[in-house]
């Protein structure tokens, strides 16, 4: 049996991380599953646990003072669903988890610290330029979500630190639209095969503002470009047709699917071009569906 | 290295010492002999193991008994004794909802839920209620029937 911790103050939890390596177990959706050993046992991990779910310093949600949004890494995909506070494409994708049963467990840094490519929340946090915090005894950094996940499974993360808070920034201007598609087997209980959230902002003058794309689950991490979705801004939105056929071509290069590659190619760049020709079009909603 | 843990368990304070790591469903079958809440898949999809931990639904499965101190769990078991269980069971035997009758008592676990929130669901939010229960016998049609039927009689009670 390895050891197992339950601390009861953030504080506690740092001098544990750092003292015997103990790795954070939240909702337990991905850790239970993954290391579980069939029917009526008690799963086993390679590495000592230490459960983190009721710490109270980790569980919130809350404004701060310059209008950035923060999210305490255990508060679970139900909270955050429910919170009129957080971003909506972040509502949708905690809302589009698994089902109820798993989204009152599951926790936001549960899903950004499994780094699955596949992850929901990782996908529309790394669109709106989320950055994590990690706490160790020394103290604690901030770290852009999109350089923290740098692969398939893969993270900066430290073996003395806890991720414990999730920073959104407010964008400069509301988004103009918003997109956010999830596509999946089934439409409760089911692992994402390919997301796409998308964000447009357009000035008075029909000029691009400010354009996102994040894809996920079509490479071996969520794949966002600054420097392509930058080669939209400054153009006028009516022009966005013309200008599709090379952007959706260099868009593909960005991204590298590791099975079916043909399907997710094709799909993201449908997706992208839906999303793209509906907003040239300006339609009277936010949200394009 | 077992840990002592104290919760609510249907109304009940109790405690038990064991490795934290057990499974929520191992403990509450084994240790409590509450065989009313069924191990179906063991990873979270198919919903036969839902309780209400703090009057949510979870899947035990996924939970380690480490996470659960200071909760209020109600089982099948615990909602069965209630008016609310009784009017849901009492439907899904009338509405003809049960075949082999093993997603059952997390079929039943989800109305409560879905009720507790919302007494009177149109078709679609009963579907969308019990999305996280996996049903192979009955093509879920007289379970959704039956949910509507139970919110029908216990109307006033949730």
């Amino acid at each position: 049996m390895v050891s197992t911790y339950i601390p009861k103050t953030l504080e506690e939890a740092l001098i544990i991380r750092k003292e015997t390596g103990a790795r954070p177990l939240s909702g337990g959706t991905d850790l239970m599953v993954q290391y579980r050993r069939g029917i009526g046992v008690t799963p086993k991990f390679p590495w000592p646990i230490m459960i983190v779910s009721n710490l109270k310093e980790l569980i919130g949600i809350n404004e701060t003072p310059d209008g950035s949004l923060c999210i305490g890494s255990a508060t679970t995909s139900s909270e955050i669903a429910a919170s009129p506070l957080v971003p909506w494409h972040v509502r949708e994708a905690s809302s589009r988890m698994g089902a109820i049963s798993l989204r009152n467990l599951a926790t936001i840094g549960g899903n950004i610290g499994n780094a699955s490519p596949k992850g929901d929340l990782p996908a529309t946090l790394i669109l709106l330029d989320a950055s994590v915090v990690l706490a160790s005894v020394e103290g604690e950094r901030t770290v852009l979500l999109d350089d923290f996940i740098y692969g398939a499974k893969k993270t900066l993360l430290q073996d003395d630190e806890i991720i414990t808070k999730i920073i959104i920034p407010k964008p400069a201007r509301p988004f103009t639209y918003r997109w956010y598609r999830k596509i999946g087997t089934r439409r409760a209980n089911a692992i994402t095969k390919l997301s796409l959230s998308a964000a447009i902002t357009i000035d008075e003058k029909g000029v691009i503002t400010d354009f996102r794309a994040s894809s996920g689950a079509a490479g071996p991490k969520i794949a966002r470009n600054k420097a392509l979705e930058a080669t939209l801004i400054g153009k006028n939105v009516e022009d966005i047709p013309s200008l599709l056929p090379s952007f959706l071509a260099d868009y593909d290069k960005i991204i590298s699917p590791h099975a079916m590659p043909e399907y997710r190619r094709t799909s993201t760049k449908r997706m992208l071009e839906y999303f793209l020709t509906e907003v040239s079009k300006r339609p009277s909603g936010e949200i394009i569906e | 290295m077992e840990t002592k843990i104290d919760f609510t368990l249907n109304g009940q304070q109790v405690s038990v010492t064991t490795d934290p790591l057990r499974r929520l469903l191992d403990v509450i079958r084994e240790d409590f002999g509450l065989t009313g809440t069924k191990e179906g898949c063991g990873e979270g999809e198919c919903g036969a193991c839902s309780v209400l931990k703090d009057g949510k639904i979870i899947t035990t499965c996924m939970v380690p008994i480490g996470a659960v101190g200071g909760s209020d769990i109600v089982t099948i078991d615990g909602l069965k004794e209630t008016e609310q269980g009784k009017t849901i069971i009492e439907a899904f035997a009338d509405g003809g909802a049960v075949q082999c009758g093993f997603c059952i008592p997390g079929m039943v676990m989800a109305a409560e839920d879905l009720l507790r929130s919302n007494p009177h669901p149109s078709e679609d939010e009963i579907r969308k209620g019990i999305s996280g229960n996996i049903c192979r016998c009955t093509g879920y049609d007289l379970i959704v029937e039956s949910i509507a039927l139970a919110s029908e009689r216990g109307d006033g009670l949730w």
